[in-house]
């Protein structure tokens, strides 16, 4: 799993049947450089994933990527590559 | 399978319902010449990996499946602490 802070939420009109009634963020994933500083900065990439938790924006979250990602949706079969996994409270590093 | 190195812990504030009473690290994975990767990862531990160790990560939802049941989106799993390391000039092992 990455991190990454969720900096908001995507609806589709119209999508394929398998992704209707899903919640989708878009994430921007966290670099070691900025979980050490704290400064609420991602740094990474941006992408989508799933999230059943109800993360709100700002929140950071560790999501799977892969076909790991659409295995809660087992045995249904789901076109989706990255799913929010857990909610951060807190990261407790070496240097804090 | 990778080789990394445990920097710290992650508090959950919500997680998949399979995950319940996992334990999640941030880890840095590394690289042969001893560099660490930019991003962090968050992996389950089911072997008690402490500060500082270096260990090997799979990145196979197999394992998790088998444990946490179809169900689940853990992907990177510790499956090994690295107790000696023989590589050219790098030295791994627990230091904590």
């Amino acid at each position: 799993m990455r991190l990454g802070i969720v900096r908001g939420h995507v609806t589709l009109t119209p999508a394929v049947p398998q992704l209707l009634g899903l919640t989708l963020v878009v994430l921007e994933p966290v670099t070691m450089v900025n979980l050490r500083a704290k400064n609420g900065l991602g740094g990474g990439k941006s992408l989508v994933a799933v999230d059943a938790l109800g993360a709100a924006k700002g929140q950071m979250v560790a999501f799977t990527e892969g076909a790991e990602a659409a295995n809660p949706f087992w045995p249904k079969k789901v076109p989706v590559d990255a799913y929010c996994t857990l909610i951060v409270d807190s990261i407790t590093t070496e240097n804090s | 399978m990778f080789l990394a190195r445990i920097d710290g812990t992650v508090v959950p504030a919500s997680k998949h319902a399979t995950l319940d009473g996992c334990r999640f690290l941030v880890a840095q994975r590394l690289e042969a010449d001893g560099s660490t990767g930019t991003e962090p990862l968050v992996l389950v531990d089911l072997l008690g990996a402490s500060f500082g160790s270096t260990v090997l990560v799979s990145t196979d939802g197999d394992i998790a499946r088998q444990r946490y049941g179809n169900t689940t989106p853990a992907r990177m799993v510790v499956v090994g602490i690295v107790d000696q390391m023989h590589a050219p000039r790098q030295r791994a092992g627990r230091t904590a």
